[in-house]
């Protein structure tokens, strides 16, 4: 028994079937379990939870891919994609910028996490044809933080 | 917006999770949105207001020199 139930999780196989077009590698920062206890610093709660959901949806496509890195080692690259806490995970696919996902993605953020993943294989998204046409006029670097909680 | 636009980065933040992120940026109610630190909002927008927040937060910040 996973954590997505098996009827979701033929909707989502299904929904993906349909909906990807090209490879999408997901990129995960994790803190792998401590054995020993450092005062003052709190163990990640979610990172192996967050990593099985992402090893179960990744599991419903032969087009995804994901990648795990301790973020101890690999603090180069996490620097790189603005990564400075854990679990976090970016998509590596057809999107021209960057979609970065901090803490785990359940509740709402778990239909957030399906649709990008769509958007970032086909390079497109279902947005007015305004506002893309907007978004192709930025020549300055533009920030958007999505607060969410899991309910 | 992100996925159209080499010059957006979006971040799916889980707020219980990172309270001090929470706490920096004022959240009381999801969802919230920050742009560019500067211009912000709670809840479900439709496009068109979303995007004029977008517009807005840029031109504040006197960023977008093509418009």
């Amino acid at each position: 028994m996973g954590l997505i139930a098996d009827k979701d999780r033929e909707t989502i196989r299904a929904h993906f079937t349909d909906s990807l077009s090209d490879d999408v590698e997901i990129v995960m920062f994790t803190e792998r379990e401590s054995p020993i206890i450092i005062p003052g610093k709190q163990p990640c709660e979610t990172c192996a939870q967050t990593q099985e959901l992402l090893e179960e949806v990744a599991a419903l496509s032969d087009k995804l891919k994901l990648t795990v890195h301790e973020i101890s080692t690999a603090r180069d690259q996490a620097d790189a994609l603005g990564i400075d806490r854990v679990p976090a995970f970016v998509f590596k696919g057809a999107s021209r910028g960057q979609v970065r996902f901090f803490g785990i993605p359940s509740g709402y953020e778990f239909s957030a996490l399906i649709a990008d993943l769509v958007d970032v294989s086909n390079g497109t998204t279902d947005l007015s044809e305004e506002t893309r046409a907007y978004l192709g006029t930025l020549t300055e670097e533009v920030n958007i933080k999505v607060f969410t909680t899991p309910t | 917006m992100a996925v159209e636009s080499s010059h957006v980065t979006a971040d799916v933040i889980e707020a219980m999770e990172f309270p001090d992120l929470a706490q920096r940026y004022g959240v009381r109610g999801v969802p919230k949105i920050v742009i560019n630190e500067t211009t912000e909002f709670v809840g479900a927008l439709p496009e068109d207001q979303y995007l004029a927040h977008v517009r807005a937060a840029v031109e504040a910040n006197g960023k977008n020199k093509s418009q």
